[in-house]
């Protein structure tokens, strides 16, 4: 009965509750948005850096710091026995970094190389272009960050120079034999990705390692001599860092948008309780109690959400949809911020739970500040109200 | 003798003012009987529409004893005046006070929604009190739709369909032309004695006065006169 008479209040409401859904629908549509973006970037940022770079797990040197550029150079350990057969297998892949110093077109600038075989299939890395031709030129994978960095383009012939594992500097020439779009920002930056056995040769530090990227995470289990796992909540330390920032922007971007709506429907719900007072009365004197008279307000403005729900998914359809089927761009020039997942569109995955949580937070603030409008009616007199006083 | 179904003793109605308490009724002492077609009549301000929210439990008196069907108004909580509303009181009101998003139908059925009535009674009560006041064909109108007259009708029948002991009606022909009052007049009247409920108007308008079979008259919050009419 209080459901239906709220209901066709609500209807019968008409431009009125017309704004009022609209504007809920509005800040439903803008939250859902918002929820996907945030959901789908943090999702598309972890598959990439898991398939560009973490694989099943990293087993790094304990000397190996990413960021203190200056252990690099004496990071790199010996493969432990024990794990000789996996990398062998395939199972792990062993990664040697190596800070140099490269010359594309007569300029000088430092880079990082890292050898990698030119055979695994841990990584995404295409890198079977790797092997060495039996040219002194030793072919050379780089990002397209990295190219535009340094301009080099395919089928380019520069300097690297780099020092053994004695100290003495080498000098090498290599050939860019592609450029690629690597999604994971830190493996493009400043890389140059060449043959480990190259690498290691030049280097003349045989079976030297920095990390060993897992294929199967079942080494992760294990203590390895001079090796440590990195579990993922390390290696993904900083972006997680990076989305509580983004988290704490999201909740004021969202308290602002519930905030407003919530000024729309308690204005609503208040103007309603002053201006049918004399249905208050009525319904007194019908035999409604107070408390039902304020719960049907307050059912009021939770079919205001309701309609609100319904018309955001039929208005932000298209949108969501759009989204979903040809990804959020990201504004030129994002990608050279390396931020990961901004490296190229997202496609927009919807969190249900998430969106359904949203909604019921939206729902909860909704139900308060209808209610809150109508705490008027439990001091009202039914004769006050029948004769429409105003306070 | 007749069930008294209100009583009133030496009861008193103060409303504060800046300059102490306005005594708007004082010293009231009154019976109503089961079936009984009455009315509190007097000038505007002398105390009717008061005396009709106290005896509908919609307020309380300040001073005595009010007795509604064997509840004392004065004791009782908002619930429990809420429960005796819902169940034996039925109110008129001059300006008809009909749900405006409802049609006739549903105004109607509204009190016995509250009784919790089983569907397929509710309706041929409904239908009943419809026909009562003649306004079968406007089941599916909005008041919006209505005339005046039909709109009190419909009120009529709202107050009339649960089969209510006590009517309240306050000032029920003040908005309607003469042809109108004396349609709702006989009708209420009828339906009082067709199902025995007691009616109490408030109202100076002389057409209801002259239906009146008891006239209680108010001066100045006091009962100067309480006569009953014979050949009405």
């Amino acid at each position: 009965m209080i459901l239906r008479l709220a209901f066709r209040n609500i209807v019968g409401n008409g431009y009125r509750s017309l704004i009022n859904v609209l504007i809920l629908a509005i800040v439903l549509i803008i939250m859902v948005w918002m929820q996907a973006m945030y959901h789908s970037w943090t999702r598309l940022a972890l598959i990439q850096q898991t398939d560009w770079e973490y694989g099943k797990g990293l087993l790094r040197s304990k000397l190996y710091d990413p960021y203190d550029s200056y252990t690099w150079e004496d990071s790199a350990v010996r493969e432990p026995e024990q794990l000789k057969s996996a990398i062998q297998g395939g199972d792990l892949v062993p990664i040697l970094i190596s800070p140099a110093s490269i010359y594309p077109k007569g300029r000088m600038m430092p880079a990082v190389l890292r050898g990698i075989p030119h055979d695994q299939d841990v990584l995404r890395l295409p890198v079977s272009g790797l092997k060495a031709q039996g040219k002194d030129i030793i072919p050379v994978l780089i990002g397209q960050n990295m190219a535009q960095s340094s301009r080099l383009e395919k089928g380019d012939i520069f300097s690297i120079r780099i020092k053994d594992s004695s100290g003495v500097f080498n000098a090498l020439d290599a050939e860019v034999s592609d450029v690629i779009h690597i999604p994971a920002a830190s493996a493009d930056m400043s890389s140059v990705w060449l043959d480990l056995e190259a690498l290691r040769e030049v280097k003349a530090s045989e079976s030297l390692v920095t990390y060993f990227v897992m294929g199967d995470a079942r080494y992760a289990d294990h203590e390895y001599e001079n090796f440590r796992h990195i579990p993922k909540s390390e290696y993904f330390a900083d972006f997680y860092k990076m989305l509580a920032t983004e988290r704490v922007q999201q909740v004021i971007t969202y308290a602002l948008l519930i905030f407003l709506a919530m000024i729309a429907v308690f204005d609503t719900q208040a103007l309603a309780v002053f201006k049918r007072r004399k249905e208050i009365g009525t319904l007194a004197s019908l035999g409604l109690t107070k408390g039902k008279i304020s719960l049907l307000f307050t059912l009021e403005g939770i079919y205001y959400l309701l309609f609100a729900a319904i018309a955001g998914a039929i208005l932000g359809f298209p949108l969501f949809w759009y989204f979903a089927q040809y990804g959020f761009q990201i504004p030129k020039g994002y990608e050279d911020f390396g931020i990961q997942g901004f490296t190229e569109p997202i496609y927009f995955v919807y969190p249900m739970g998430e969106i359904i949580g949203l909604y019921l937070l939206v729902l909860c603030f909704t139900a308060l500040f209808s209610w809150l409008p109508t705490r008027k009616i439990t001091k009202l007199s039914p004769v006050d109200a029948l004769r429409g006083k105003v306070d | 003798m007749k069930e008294s179904i209100v009583k009133i003793r030496n009861m008193g109605k103060a409303f504060p003012t800046g300059e102490g308490d306005f005594w708007a009724l004082q010293n009231i002492n009154l019976d109503f009987e089961r079936g009984e077609f009455s009315g509190i009549v007097g000038p505007s301000g002398s105390g009717k529409t008061t005396l009709l929210n106290i005896i509908g439990s919609l307020d309380k008196p300040s001073l005595g004893d009010v007795e509604v069907l064997g509840q004392k108004i004065q004791t009782l909580n908002q619930k429990k005046s809420s429960i005796l509303r819902a169940k034996h009181i039925g109110f008129i009101f001059q300006t008809y006070n009909l749900l405006p998003v409802y049609n006739v139908y549903e105004n109607v059925e509204f009190p016995l929604l509250l009784l919790k009535m089983d569907a397929a009674k509710r309706e041929r009560m409904v239908k009943d009190a419809i026909e009562w006041v003649g306004l079968t064909d406007k089941i599916k109108s909005r008041p919006n739709q209505l005339s005046g007259g039909q709109c009190q009708r419909v009120a009529i029948a709202r107050a009339m369909v649960k089969k209510p002991d006590l009517v309240l009606a306050d000032e029920p022909t003040a908005n309607l032309d003469s042809e109108n009052s004396y349609k709702i007049l006989d009708t209420m009247l009828k339906l009082s004695e067709d199902l025995g409920t007691t009616f109490i108007f408030s109202t100076h308008d002389q057409k209801v006065i002259s239906y009146l079979k008891r006239i209680i008259k108010l001066t100045d919050g006091e009962v100067s006169s309480d006569d009953t009419q014979t050949g009405v």
